[in-house]
């Protein structure tokens, strides 16, 4: 373990940092040697030359960072027309030189943190949410699209200490795919729930999420489970997206291999229940790290199905840029191995410009007043923080 | 071999990985069909898809050529395509089903499947066939077991075949025996 006030120092030497949920408590990645600005030029170089190099096997053989929205779909062919919005960096990947454990509980609070009484703004408003709803529910009628998430972003002009933040966060929603990063002119913070990818040799996982509730005192794990089976909607929100990734997989691995390895569970967390599954399959020999990214990227659950008509449906209707919402944080190892989540429940700060985006899935019998609610509610507990 | 054409949905990779339990599969986008793959293949498949099969001529096209030449099945939006070619219309239904599991019912005497079994599928689509429907050798063999729509059809004579539900999906029960049938027929 690592000396008392680690964390405050670091965050004092202004040094570039990222932590990253594990299994017992945090890993802390710092004194990058490397920092790569990914573009659409040279992302494919980055993933193939990423697992190409050898050394001896060192904690920090890895590359960490994060793929924003914009250039996942560039690498599967879906085009982005220009947007409006932070002009904020596509995707970036740090090479550590150092790693440490840090505890389950982070001590570290700025006392004399920023409250900020500026309001939030929304950029889709009740009014226009409900006809870009009416659009997309006739969209589902043609059979253009069966589930598509309407993305909804808030924002808000402050300086922030994102350690203070995070560590915050983690206290009231700790999530297993929590993460944070501090760089000099921009930080992300998030309490993410989903696993996109773990790879370990030739064995992957995805762990997609759909369908959450709030606890109340009169729920348990029970009640919840049964609550999802016998809401339709849940259901088949959740059955749509396990055929999805069930398919995502079959792309990269061997015949007979995907399995449902954990089917339509509950998962408790601190102040809800999440509706999950695990889904694995054993990969094709030759697999490269970058023909496993563009099978799995952007994560399914998040967008909608199918992946490819959804996504340009999307991509027409949605003005501004998604920035690193729905891309992808995690690390690639020399050795191939992976983990990357899907990046939801995130704040980013860039530039003293902060940014909270959500999404909520429209299905054919879902209601736009419910989820714009939706969205505000899950916007809500980030957008705490600031006061 | 058996050759698989993609209409870019997000459920074909499930259809390729089922089909892989019985011959080699090959797999491309419509829009980048491989001639010689094409020809080479035994068996065509139609994959499930978004939208309806009036945005998809190129498939038209494929099925017409090789209609009576080559076994042909269709999955959901592909079921849809062979209807469409055979002047089958396809229209919106009231009620829409994605990502819904129900029973349906083996419905005909000359079906490869017995009559009157009842088994869940998974289904995914939102259009459906117009009835009445009636086109030489073709046949409706399965129904859903509530609303009566078409789920199946089997031309046993020129070896075409289709489902509007999903045999690959995780919601249908022995969706590999159904295959396997359909693939020794």
């Amino acid at each position: 373990m690592i000396k008392k006030n680690y964390l405050e120092n670091l965050n004092n030497l202004k040094k570039p940092f990222i932590i990253y949920r594990s299994n017992k408590g945090f890993d802390l990645y710092t004194d990058f040697s490397k920092k790569i600005i990914l573009t659409k030029n040279n992302i494919k170089r980055f993933i193939k030359e990423s697992t190409k190099i050898k050394s001896k096997k060192k904690e920090t053989d890895l590359y960490i960072g994060f793929f924003g929205y914009e250039i996942l779909n560039n690498l599967i062919g879906v085009k982005v027309k220009k947007q409006k919005g932070l002009k904020f960096p596509k995707g970036i990947f740090y090479k550590p030189e150092t790693k440490l454990k840090l505890p389950n509980k982070l001590n570290y609070r700025n006392l004399k943190t920023i409250k900020s009484n500026r309001l939030f703004k929304v950029n889709i408003n009740r009014a226009s949410y409900k006809i870009i709803f009416d659009k997309f529910k006739k969209k589902i009628k043609f059979g253009e699209t069966y589930q598509i998430k309407i993305c909804t972003k808030y924002s808000n002009k402050t300086q922030i200490d994102a350690l203070d933040f995070f560590c915050r966060l983690v206290e009231s929603n700790m999530a297993p795919e929590a993460f944070m990063i501090k760089d000099k002119d921009y930080s992300i913070i998030s309490c993410s729930p989903e696993n996109l990818i773990n790879k370990k040799n030739d064995i992957i996982t995805t762990k997609p999420i759909a369908g959450t509730l709030k606890k109340t005192k009169k729920l348990n794990k029970k009640k919840a489970l049964s609550f999802f089976k016998k809401n339709i909607k849940e259901s088949k929100e959740h059955n749509m997206i396990v055929d999805m990734e069930r398919s995502d997989l079959s792309r990269i691995c061997k015949a007979g291999s995907v399995k449902i390895l954990k089917k339509k569970i509950v998962e408790e967390y601190k102040d809800l229940y999440h509706y999950v599954s695990l889904i694995g399959g054993r990969l094709k020999n030759n697999i490269s790290s970058l023909e496993i990214i563009k099978a799995m990227m952007p994560g399914g659950s998040v967008i909608g199905c199918p992946k490819i008509s959804t996504l340009n449906l999307l991509n027409i209707q949605e003005k501004e840029s998604r920035n690193i919402y729905t891309g992808s944080f995690g690390y690639i190892k020399f050795n191939g191995d992976m983990r990357f989540n899907i990046i939801i429940r995130s704040i980013l700060n860039y530039k003293n410009n902060s940014e909270i985006s959500v999404a909520s899935g429209v299905v054919i019998d879902s209601n736009a007043k419910h989820e714009f609610n939706e969205n505000y509610i899950k916007a809500k507990a980030l957008m705490d923080l600031y006061k | 071999m058996i050759y698989i054409i993609d209409h870019k949905d997000s459920f074909t990779h499930n259809v390729v990985h089922q089909f892989e339990n019985f011959d080699d599969v090959m797999c491309d986008n419509h829009n980048e069909i491989n001639e010689e793959k094409l020809k080479k293949s035994k068996v065509i498949v139609f994959s499930p898809g978004p939208g309806a099969p009036k945005d998809y001529p190129r498939s038209s096209n494929i099925y017409k050529r090789f209609k009576g030449k080559k076994k042909m099945i269709g999955i959901c939006l592909g079921f849809q395509q062979i209807l469409h070619c055979e002047k089958g219309e396809i229209i919106q239904q009231k009620k829409i089903y994605h990502g819904y599991q129900s029973k349906i019912k083996v419905t005909s005497e000359n079906s490869l499947f017995t009559k009157n079994r009842k088994f869940k599928v998974g289904r995914y689509h939102s259009l459906k066939l117009k009835e009445p429907f009636a086109r030489k050798n073709f046949e409706i063999t399965m129904r859903c077991d509530i609303s009566n729509v078409a789920m199946a059809i089997e031309n046993n004579k020129e070896k075409i075949y289709g489902f509007q539900f999903h045999p690959e999906s995780f919601l249908t029960e022995n969706g590999n025996l159904l295959i396997k049938k359909i693939l020794s027929a």
